[in-house]
């Protein structure tokens, strides 16, 4: 009986955040079963991840532009033209990947301080500024693309990042990729014990934690979860690269947003950037900061989505950051700001992609399918809003 | 520096003048707060109260006048800087960031860091959340956990969240801007309670307020301020009502005695 009432609070307590997690749950229930199985295959299950990633990564810096009250419309060409960049520079340039990767990460970071600038430093709306700067940035990608066209890209190790499986220990079975499963063992001790300690050391501040059922629950489902998913995939060749390369920025993003003074500081400029100020937080540091790391993360998406390609055409990157920013939202930032978790982002992100691989296996005409995404938008965000009154109340 | 530090005022502003262009919003006032003393300091609009508390609080540079801290003459540069020296204020609008819980709030800006990562800081957040208990606990602040949002908190609530913030760190001197503006009643009588409860403890408050039974309640002595100048700075003491004439007198100009005084 208290289990059940432990349960229901934790729902009323945490519809907001937990409602992305029963909506993605419910989409992957549905697809699975119009689509017969299909779409829980091994096959497929990689190649949504794949196709994933490099929206996810985006929608991560999306994720902290918008939690600063701001918008980034300019990720998508700039992911374009730095896709191009890398192109040029490997094949026209003579360059190798090893030197490639870091320059364009390097420009990526440059971008974003240029937005950070036009932003923090001349106080122009970032709506207005991103846009000039999408409109540069699509001129850019014309210009270095017009005399060539696509440009292949031969560079074996790039091509890999989008491509190419983490490599399996060598020796032991077939069949199965024991990297990946090693990996997933890996993350859910660390998970546990991480939970563990939390649980503890909070225990012994005398705060409240879980009820002990609900916290072993959770635990489980949580675990059981991390060992599906790498089952599913060790299955299938293993993690991409690209794949870890989203990991990597989770973790990293998640650990600066929840555990860091810098994450802090960027939730109270998004929350109160009077107060902030007043605080002694610098607003304009963390503007720079923050539209800093967008262009990185727009550099990381570049290199995936052009190393996925195995090249930089002239249209790559077109209305990525409209689905970056969709993303966001069905992850559960506020439109207001202040709020917003990068695990949402890539949440988010999953259930967009989904939706598009669930109905393409179904075979939904592409025109319908953009009608269906829109509405999922729409009900995300009119979920968030109304959760977040009743929440006040 | 003949006085010793223990015996000199927390604060003492001296000849405080400060213009606008042509308008004269400060006209050379002298403002002392003492040791554990609560100064309620009152005006009509535009009176200078707030002037002269930005003044204080590091927002604008007076154009003449010194200011002394526990009998040391300073310099005060920006708002941060009078923070590092002792002097916090309470703003009427509430600086308090909604989305954030009731422990980042009250560690805005000055988070502890348990270990560090090159530039990047680790919060421990543990201890602040017990620091923040121990706070909330000792100015017998009523408010269910350190962790709850801010923005679930009522108006009295978050305001206590705001005071104990300013008076967390060590303060010399906390200036509180309308704490009880736009609270309700008995959210107001809670705050009340708050400034006794911090004044017991040995803070130095400087209180404005347009609510005169607020000042009359709490404050030891009052300065009334009228067009840039000060037109009165005696003890508060008598009958509510005696007091209200009294200070209504000054706030419109119908008494305008104590400067005179001052002159001869």
């Amino acid at each position: 009986m208290t289990f059940i009432q432990d349960v229901q609070k934790l729902f009323r307590q945490n519809i907001r955040e937990y409602g992305i997690y029963i909506a993605f749950i419910a989409i992957i229930v549905f697809f699975t079963i119009t689509t017969k199985g299909l779409f829980l295959s091994p096959r497929n299950i990689g190649n949504l991840l794949n196709a994933t990633s490099y929206i996810a990564v985006l929608a991560v810096g999306m994720t902290l532009v918008i939690v600063i009250r701001h918008i980034d419309l300019s990720v998508g060409f700039l992911a374009g033209f730095l896709g191009a960049v890398a192109a040029i520079a490997m094949k026209y340039w003579g360059w190798s990947s090893y030197a490639t990767i870091p320059f364009v990460l390097v420009l990526g970071i440059f971008a974003g301080l240029i937005t950070g600038f036009l932003v923090a430093g001349m106080k122009i709306p970032a709506f207005v500024a991103t846009l000039a700067g999408a409109l540069v940035y699509r001129g850019l990608l014309q210009t270095v693309t017009m005399s060539t066209g696509t440009i292949i890209i031969a560079d074996k190790f790039f091509n890999a990042i989008g491509n190419g499986f983490i490599t399996n220990i060598p020796g032991i079975g077939e069949g199965y990729n024991w990297t990946t499963l090693l990996l997933g063992l890996i993350a859910i001790i660390l998970f546990v014990r991480g939970e563990i300690v939390t649980r503890r050391k909070t225990q012994a501040y005398h705060f409240e934690v879980l009820p002990r059922s609900i916290f072993i629950l959770k635990l489980g489902i949580l675990s059981a979860l991390i060992g599906a998913i790498t089952w599913v995939l060790a299955g299938y060749q293993g993690l991409t690269w690209a794949e870890v390369v989203l990991l990597v920025v989770v973790f990293i993003y998640s650990f600066i947003t929840t555990k860091t003074v810098t994450g802090r500081h960027i939730y109270a400029v998004g929350g109160n950037p009077e107060a902030a100020e007043l605080s002694g937080i610098s607003v304009k540091n963390i503007t720079y900061l923050v539209f800093g790391s967008m262009g990185l993360l727009t550099a990381v998406s570049a290199i995936i989505y052009a190393s996925w390609l195995r090249s930089a055409t002239t249209i790559a990157g077109t209305l990525f950051e409209l689905d970056a920013i969709a993303a966001a939202f069905v992850g559960g930032v506020a439109v207001a700001g202040g709020v917003g978790k990068v695990t949402g982002a890539v949440i988010g992100a999953l259930v967009m992609a989904s939706l598009t691989n669930g109905m393409n296996l179904m075979g939904i005409d592409i025109s319908m399918q953009y009608i269906v995404r829109g509405l999922v938008l729409a009900a995300a965000v009119i979920f968030d809003v109304k959760t977040r009154n009743t929440a006040k109340k | 520096m003949e006085l010793k530090a223990e015996s000199a005022p927390v604060v003492e502003m001296r000849n405080i003048k400060k213009n606008f262009g042509a308008v004269r919003a400060l006209r050379g006032i002298d403002l002392t707060v003492h040791h554990n003393e609560i100064l309620g300091l009152l005006g009509d609009n535009a009176a200078g109260k707030s002037t002269l508390m930005k003044v204080l609080s590091g927002a604008y540079i007076p154009d003449e006048g010194e200011i002394l801290l526990d009998g040391e003459k300073v310099h005060i540069t920006d708002p941060m800087h009078a923070r590092r020296l002792g002097i916090e204020m309470v703003y009427q609008d509430l600086a308090l960031a909604n989305n954030l819980d009731v422990t980042a709030n009250v560690f805005l800006g000055r988070e502890e860091v348990g270990s560090k990562l090159g530039p990047i800081g680790v919060l421990n957040s543990h201890h602040m959340e017990q620091e923040t208990q121990r706070l909330l606990d000792r100015l017998k602040i009523d408010i269910p956990s350190v962790r709850l949002l801010v923005e679930r908190l009522s108006g009295g609530q978050r305001q206590a969240v705001a005071i104990a913030r300013a008076t967390a760190f060590n303060s010399k001197v906390t200036i509180m801007d309308e704490p009880t503006a736009a609270l309700s009643v008995a959210a107001i009588s809670k705050v009340l309670d708050l400034v006794r409860e911090l004044k017991a403890q040995g803070a130095s408050i400087i209180i404005i307020s347009h609510r005169l039974e607020d000042i009359y309640q709490v404050s030891d002595r009052m300065i009334i301020l009228r067009q840039g100048r000060k037109v009165l700075d005696s003890p508060v003491e008598g009958e509510i009502d005696e007091f209200r004439e009294k200070v209504v007198a000054y706030f419109i100009g119908a008494r305008d005695d104590f400067a005179q005084k001052v002159v001869e």
